[in-house]
């Protein structure tokens, strides 16, 4: 046998062998590597690669419930329990002024929208960590696992929609033909959760005390947002401001105006919130892509 | 610069460096880091690849070996760009698959079908594709029925069967094994090394980690040596293994702790018949003269390896020593050993004449010596060789 292995496909290879003490200890300032990160490619690959969302969703979806006794009705049990302690709560207080409409029905539809962006946020701001496993090993791209969570929420927050449905029959309540508008307000709403969330992933693995943190803007989230109480409280020349700043208020708003109302959308609000979301998604996505290059050294 | 072809790697002058102060960040941290910034003193790092080159052309099968922290997982994350150089470049073309724990990267809680198909997912297969490929992962994983049960419920040894045949069925370009397969049972493991065969033959590229050097020599034509960070060595499995045995026998003998009850190895040599060459199939004079602390008795073994703690053979005897120079000597005859650089290993316990339990000396090599004659001849690919021991043979065919 000949002391040099021929490599396959006939690549000759012959022993090398190398003297460490020749090796600097520093790299050439010429051979520093940054890394580069384009949006359009990292957009066409998250695209492209779309189906582990889905696959992500779908696994977080199963093995939430399925440990559970009651399974996926604990999707709709949380929001309820909301529901009765606010209702329980401001029927003492005060009251809101919700003209004909039930003050379950006016809180329940903040709840359901608020509800999915505080799930959503949550659990994506800490799904970078809670993935590390899969992190570390594999190269896709990450902002999978945030976006799978938003995807997750989401189907949570669509079987609670059916809380909706009783209380409607419950309350003889007829929703109006407006609410067909509906799904607009939503998309601002996922946009800018999506914004949050990617930002968030992505600093909470570099900044851990940030985990703390998302769970205080959530609990204040909800009290500073019309959730529970109606955005005409809002003095009006703040509203605009306040509209772009959390897009999720006028969206609440104009769920209600239209569903529980019947009046036409705020146009000029919601645009200014749509505005607002687009702006916050540039940025969380642009911060996790900066970010990203370091996720798996320090994840 | 040519572009590579499918299945190539191409790392160029790779440095890759870690915090060496401290893994995880927090809020303080940063607020230092501010400061630190100001002051002009960065945080401390530690390189743990440096100036690494390495061409993979597509179907060839590179083992990465070199003690614990070296640098080899970190250089197979660079390639797989789970992580990313400070310095140098890398390409490389084709599907990476990368053969990962179950229980560590996929969900516990989910059926192994379910996690079939997260895997695939996310080595960018369609759901198509991968039922296409469905049958042929669970019959080779051996799963049969649990494969509808979650996976936190599988022994390790099904958990790793089943990791290891999503990654080797999902047909890659590239296939990165990290050592795990040392996990499932030994036929299992010649399972593997059967299939990873089968995937290279077929046109994949392989890079394999792992310590076990018999199965790196069954599985690769070419090995890279990292040590330190930096590669001390590449070319033919044979070649780098050799060069690394040695190396590793030569710490070995620094590293080893004589923390033993006193005994100390004044003298040790190795030699063929009349102080001539040790020679395949001949015979080993062994001559060791021991200083004793105190009288006693006790098994005296010797062992010879290929520079690590595990030795080919032991050979056993009991001793009774006064308390001053023992002269040892064994002939070991019939040396069944290839051509090659062994070392010799004793060790030495017993009791002293009070009857009191003493180690005199714990497992440790002593010596080294070559032995001269034939090369191994080499196993079929994919089949592992244990030990090198020659067995003179001859043949008959009519």
């Amino acid at each position: 046998m000949a002391d040099t292995a021929e490599g396959v496909g006939g690549y000759p290879m012959t022993l090398r062998v190398f003297d460490p003490t020749e090796i600097p200890d520093e790299p050439d300032p010429s051979l520093l590597h940054h890394h580069r990160y384009k949006i359009g490619k990292s957009v066409r690959d998250l695209w492209n690669r779309r189906e582990i969302i889905y696959t992500l969703a779908e696994r977080d979806i199963r093995a939430t419930y399925k440990e559970a006794t009651l399974g996926i009705l604990w999707a709709v049990i949380t929001p309820l329990v909301t529901l009765v302690v606010m209702v329980f709560v401001f029927k003492r207080i005060k009251s809101f002024n919700t003209g004909d409409v039930p003050y379950a029905l006016f809180a329940y539809c903040g709840i359901l929208a608020w509800g999915y962006f505080s799930s959503a946020f949550s659990s994506g701001a800490n799904s970078l960590l809670s993935n590390k496993g899969l992190l570390s090993k594999i190269h896709f791209p990450r902002e999978c696992f945030p976006l799978a969570q938003l995807l997750e929420s989401g189907v949570s927050s669509a079987l609670a929609t059916a809380v909706l449905v009783v209380l409607c029959l419950w309350f003889h309540f007829v929703p109006h033909v407006q609410a067909a508008w509906i799904p607009l307000f939503l998309v601002i709403e996922v946009i800018f959760t999506a914004g949050v969330a990617l930002a968030a992933s992505a600093l909470i693995v570099h900044v851990r005390d940030l985990a703390q943190v998302t769970g205080v803007i959530i609990s204040l989230g909800l009290f500073a947002t019309p959730v529970i109480w109606p955005f005409s409280k809002l003095p009006v020349r703040f509203q605009a401001v306040y509209s772009f700043f959390n897009p999720i208020g006028p969206v609440i708003d104009n769920i209600r105006r239209t569903f529980l109302y019947g009046q036409s959308p705020a146009w000029g609000l919601l645009a200014i919130a749509l505005a607002g979301a687009l702006v916050y998604l540039s940025i969380g996505f642009w911060t996790f892509r900066r970010l990203e290059a370091d996720l798996a050294d320090i994840a | 610069m040519p572009t590579l072809p499918e299945g190539g790697i191409r790392v160029d002058n790779v440095w890759k460096r870690f915090r060496a102060d401290r893994a995880h960040p927090n809020l303080h941290d940063q607020v230092v880091g501010l400061t630190r910034r100001i002051r002009e003193s960065g945080p401390k790092w530690r390189w743990v690849l440096r100036d690494v080159n390495l061409h993979v052309e597509p179907g060839q099968t590179v083992a990465l070996i070199g003690l614990n922290g070296s640098g080899k997982s970190t250089l197979l994350k660079i390639i797989s760009q789970v992580t990313h150089q400070n310095a140098g470049s890398v390409e490389s073309r084709g599907r990476i698959g990368a053969l990962l724990e179950v229980r560590s990267g996929i969900h516990p809680d989910l059926s192994g079908r379910q996690n079939v198909y997260l895997y695939g997912a996310i080595l960018g297969l369609t759901r198509k594709e991968i039922a296409a490929r469905f049958d042929a992962i669970v019959d080779f994983a051996e799963i049969g029925d649990a494969i509808d049960r979650p996976v936190k419920f599988y022994s390790s040894g099904m958990q790793v069967r089943l990791g290891f045949s999503i990654a080797a069925f999902l047909e890659p370009s590239i296939l990165l094994v990290d050592e795990v397969l040392a996990v499932g049972d030994a036929g299992f493991q010649q399972k593997c090394l059967n299939r990873i065969n089968e995937v290279v033959q077929s046109g994949t590229t392989l890079l394999f980690v792992s310590h076990d050097l018999a199965a790196v020599h069954a599985t690769c034509d070419r090995a890279l040596w990292l040590a330190n960070s930096v590669v001390r060595a590449d070319g033919p499995t044979r070649d780098v293994l050799a060069l690394y045995r040695s190396a590793v026998e030569g710490d070995a003998a620094l590293s080893v702790v004589r923390d033993g009850d006193g005994a100390t190895v004044v003298k040790a040599i190795v030699e063929g018949p009349d102080g001539g060459q040790v020679v395949s199939g001949g015979d080993v004079h062994v001559t060791l003269v021991l200083r004793m602390p105190e009288a006693g008795w006790g098994p005296l073994y010797l062992g010879v390896s290929e520079g690590t703690a595990m030795p080919v053979f032991v050979l056993r005897q009991v001793v009774h020593y006064g308390a001053n120079e023992v002269r040892i000597h064994c002939t070991m005859r019939h040396l069944p050993l290839f051509r090659g650089r062994y070392s010799l290993w004793i060790n030495m316990r017993g009791r002293n004449s009070e009857g009191k339990k003493r180690r005199y000396l714990p497992w440790q090599p002593i010596t080294n010596f070559e032995v001269f004659g034939p090369l191994p001849t080499e196993a079929p690919g994919g089949v592992m060789v244990l030990s090198p021991v020659h067995v003179d043979a001859s043949w008959e065919i009519d």
